[in-house]
């Protein structure tokens, strides 16, 4: 023995695993957006370019490749997702849709300031059609931009837009291609179209795997629900028991993609967080807040309905962090559904390390599973800390939005070892993640489940 | 904060596919 204690390492062994998995998955992510912008520095060039000609060129190439590696992103691949949580690669999605759409914007426009002559290749009339087909393709780009960062503003119902973002990208894309392939620029020598064509089979694998296969292997494992239970604040579970199989392990927290009267094919799926225990599968419970059209529409199900569950999803878990000396669950709303998850799990796994429960709600009455969670405060050694924005007469708890003040409160004078787990609406997320960083909690303590993908 | 980690990202591939794209315009006109 030689006396001295090891200082505690910044990373377990597993979460140092997903890190290297992380940075893996983004060096191929950054090689598939790189790879045409290789292909053009490798070839031969075609004359008569000009520096913002050939820059114009690259930057329509990148942008493309960019797009194309977004139909990736979205597929749910559950290996790549793993070490990012896929709600995090959603928002990816969506900031690098953006930059992707500036990217192909920047090619036309490049053009045209460098040369205005090239504004007549903007005219459907009298360009010829490979031209349209680029310009179509880029109007379809904007409309996927508009229609998806503004959905709601928009006031597009979700299972409308879902089907109407599919085509358009589809489109979008496939235009492109067609733009590329028949202009000729970069795409001649044999080994440049053999490249290609391993893009465009790769891109139309994955559409097939998305549309169809992922389809047919959640029609084979269905779901019946067994029950629907109202809960306080407008919201609902469902239980639902796998149909002929074995159903599938989860970590507690995780969410899933949720069909309900609906084939899988008809892609009208929404996400929703596991509110039950890994402990009590093959079961698995949801907890839905009435909040959209689809949402609305939950507490009309019957029992012995046929719904199709895609998942597990999601890096928000305890079991990631399972060393920690303990957890403080600061949730919002209905963002409670997976902290459900996690508690349930540490009840009946018999855990003793001491936990906290924030729950931030409009009032005393709309406080999801409220009994359950004080029924779990006595199982468990966990301090509940209710924060309403409007409590009754004779309130005397936490009032208004979780600051570093109400955390300073409740929380332990040791806290910077415990992990946190956020879930609510995102300004929600920000304050508290300000609050914690202001007490002297270490980022890398915090976890975030971002709702409102779209 | 993971959410301004994907924005950063996702402006830093951005960044990168620029300046390689001026690389390339500037290797083939210097």
């Amino acid at each position: 023995m030689s006396g001295h204690s090891q200082p505690p390492a910044l990373l377990t062994r597993s979460q140092a695993t997903y890190v290297w998995r992380g940075v893996f998955w983004v060096c191929v992510y950054l090689g598939l957006a790189l790879a045409p912008l290789a292909v053009l520095l490798l070839g031969p060039t075609p004359p008569g370019g000009g520096f913002w000609f050939d820059l114009s060129l690259a930057l329509g190439f990148a942008g493309t490749a960019m797009i194309g590696v977004q139909f990736v992103l979205t597929a749910r691949f559950r290996r790549t997702s793993a070490p990012f949580g896929i709600d995090i690669i959603y928002y990816f999605h969506r900031y690098a849709a953006v930059v992707g759409f500036l990217l192909v914007l920047a090619h036309p426009a490049i053009l045209v300031i460098e040369n205005p002559g090239y504004v007549e290749l903007l005219n459907p009339l009298e360009a010829p059609w490979y031209m349209t087909a680029g310009l179509v393709s880029l109007a379809a780009m904007l409309a996927l931009l508009v229609t998806s960062l503004w959905r709601k503003q928009l006031r597009i119902d979700y299972d409308h837009w879902r089907i109407g973002h599919g085509i358009l990208a589809v489109a979008a894309l496939a235009l492109a291609l067609l733009h590329i392939n028949s202009i000729g620029y970069y795409v001649a020598e044999p080994w440049q179209r053999g490249l290609w064509s391993v893009i465009l089979a790769s891109w139309l694998a994955l559409l097939v795997y998305i549309r169809i296969v992922r389809p047919v292997r959640l029609l084979r494992a269905p779901y019946r629900v067994a029950e629907i239970r109202e809960e306080r604040g407008s919201s609902w579970t469902v239980a639902l028991d796998p149909v002929g199989h074995g159903g599938f392990s989860f970590e507690p927290g995780q969410f899933v993609w949720l069909s309900l009267r609906a084939s899988p094919f008809a892609l009208r799926e929404h996400p929703f967080s596991i509110s039950s225990s890994p402990e009590s599968a093959p079961r698995v419970e949801v907890t839905i807040k009435e909040l959209g059209d689809f949402t609305r529409t939950i507490k009309d199900i019957e029992p012995g309905e046929i719904g199709y569950v895609d998942g597990p999803y999601g890096a928000f878990s305890i079991d990631r962090h399972s060393a920690a000396p303990g957890y403080v669950f600061i949730a919002g709303g209905i963002g409670v559904a997976p902290m459900m998850s996690m508690l349930r799990t540490l009840a009946a796994r018999g855990d003793r390390r001491p936990h906290v429960l924030v729950c931030a709600h409009s009032c005393w009455e709309r406080v999801i599973f409220r009994e359950e969670i004080h029924a779990l405060a006595d199982k468990l050694q966990l301090h509940v800390v209710h924060a309403l924005e409007d409590p009754p007469a004779d309130w005397s708890g936490e009032v208004g939005y979780v600051t570093a003040a109400m955390l300073d409160r409740h929380l332990p004078t040791e806290r910077a070892d415990l992990e946190y787990f956020i879930c609510g609406p995102a300004p929600m997320i920000t304050k508290v993640e300000r609050a914690l960083y202001e007490l002297g909690v270490p980022v890398r303590r915090f976890h975030t489940e971002l709702f409102d993908l779209v | 904060m993971r959410s301004m980690v994907a924005k950063c990202l996702a402006i830093g591939s951005g960044a990168l596919i620029v300046a390689l794209a001026i690389l390339f315009a500037w290797l083939q006109n210097p």
